[in-house]
């Protein structure tokens, strides 16, 4: 293979290492934003593809923000905005699992619940910026730069979502 | 305008020790704390993302068509499938044609749509459709054929040599390598061939050999010999009358001799000694018979 000056996006290897570092982050946001699997892929593979379409304009430090505007500008149609379905990972799972008493596991558990239902029920925008913050530990401005808006809006949006999981929580105990 | 973005601080460990403390004294701290603690424990589904790359790589090639997004992909298919259907009938039915065929040595009498009658001679082939027949009457003939029409509007015959026109009549139509002879034995017959158009009337025959018009006597018959198996040949090459045979009588003829002579009568097809008898005193031949090929050669 001959190695052409500034590999830019066109170039398959960048292209395919592009993915791997990104398409897994944008297909959670994705999720978030839809509740749904099947649009996330969707809306996942329709961003690269126009990525690709546009990877002659698209110099390799921008293509993450081109990426990202892409997915905000995706329009699905929400024939059934589906529940934002998330699992508690198994391996995290408490400590000394042991040492608890059974009634505070099962308290734990309800709250888990309680949890899951909560943040499905967040406004879209909460819903986004928490997670991305919670599942996929993004810094705040990262956040901000993903959803193409300020660091404050972000830091609003997680307040705003903490307050309303809260609330909710506590008001069904 | 400062909005409270306390909680979001927290959250990400920005406050300094006195705002935890203030916070962490808070009645609504406890489920605070929950709340970050099993959100960052919650994961997403995962799907297979190298199944999505191949889907990425398989479409992106299509890429520089225009997309266009169906309402509902079956619509057109369906739409595509009715016109292909309608086409196809309409198709059938307009285009659709009927063979009549005898084969050498068979005969076929057949009734047009309109129970025109219509008897193939040996060796003939007639095409018609029956679509429309009552406005559209054309039948291409290739061979020879006797037409009974029935009244009604003009009954073409479409040879290769020429196309005969007629209006309720009984007339016999002839076209066999490179001549075209027309009879008329009822009603009146229009014969055009290239530029020329003749008229007949009963008892009239017009004949064309290679587009030179030959000139052939009346006939006083209510039909064509070939009818009753006796076929009259007017100024016909020996070489045709040959055929003739070889095509009534399923045998092959091989002529040694060169005979310029046309010949001019009528030969029996039912009976080939008899035939021969005809021929052979006229052209001074003689024949030898072995199984199905008969040699004439000079006496």
């Amino acid at each position: 293979m001959k190695q052409e000056q500034p590999a830019g996006i066109c170039e398959e290897l960048t292209f395919s290492g592009f993915f791997k570092s990104h398409a897994k982050a944008l297909r959670n946001f994705l999720y978030y934003k839809f509740g749904n699997e099947e649009q996330a892929d969707e809306a996942t593979q329709e961003a690269f593809i126009k990525l690709w379409e546009n990877c002659a304009s698209v110099p390799p430090e921008k293509a993450k923000s081109f990426l990202y505007t892409v997915a905000n500008n995706t329009t699905l149609n929400h024939i059934a905005h589906k529940k934002v379905v998330l699992e508690y990972s198994k391996k995290n799972v408490n400590h000394d699992t042991n040492n608890q008493s059974p009634e505070f596991l099962m308290e734990e558990e309800q709250f888990k619940v309680k949890l899951q239902n909560a943040i499905a029920n967040l406004s879209e925008a909460q819903r986004s910026a928490f997670l991305l913050h919670r599942i996929d530990g993004k810094k705040y401005h990262e956040i901000a730069e993903i959803l193409g808006i300020g660091v404050k809006a972000v830091e609003k949006r997680i307040h705003g979502a903490l307050l309303q999981l809260r609330k909710e929580i506590d008001t069904f105990r | 305008m400062n909005e409270d973005v306390t909680l979001a601080k927290w959250l990400n460990d920005d406050m300094n020790d006195q705002e935890l403390k203030d916070f962490m004294a808070q009645p609504e701290y406890a489920t605070y704390s929950k709340i970050k603690e099993f959100s960052g424990q919650l994961t997403v589904p995962q799907t297979d993302m190298d199944a999505l790359y191949q889907n990425i790589t398989r479409n992106r090639n299509k890429a520089n068509q225009p997309k266009v997004r169906k309402l509902n992909p079956w619509m057109p298919r369906v739409a595509a499938m009715l016109i292909l259907a309608l086409g196809a009938t309409f198709f059938f039915f307009t285009t659709n044609t009927t063979s009549q065929i005898a084969g050498t040595g068979e005969r076929d009498t057949f009734l047009l749509p309109d129970n025109s009658e219509v008897v193939l001679n040996a060796g003939s082939e007639a095409e018609y459709k029956e679509f429309n027949w009552s406005k559209n009457r054309k039948l291409e003939l290739n061979g020879e054929a006797y037409f009974k029409v029935a009244k009604g509007k003009t009954f073409d015959v479409v040879t290769s040599l020429g196309t005969v026109t007629v209006v309720g009549t009984q007339f016999n139509v002839r076209a066999r390598n490179g001549r075209l002879d027309v009879t008329c034995f009822e009603g009146k017959v229009k014969v055009t061939n290239g530029k020329e158009t003749v008229f007949l009337t009963p008892g009239k025959t017009v004949a064309y050999e290679n587009g030179k018009k030959l000139n052939l006597p009346d006939v006083s018959a209510s039909g064509p010999g070939w009818i009753n198996y006796e076929t009259y040949f007017g100024k016909v090459r020996l070489q045709e009358v040959i055929r003739e045979m070889e095509r009534q009588y399923k045998v092959t003829i091989n002529l040694n001799a060169t005979v310029d002579k046309r010949f001019n009568g009528t030969i029996p097809m039912n009976n080939i000694d008899t035939a021969l008898d005809q021929i052979l005193p006229v052209y001074h031949l003689q024949a030898k018979k072995v199984g199905n090929t008969i040699t004439l050669s000079a006496e």
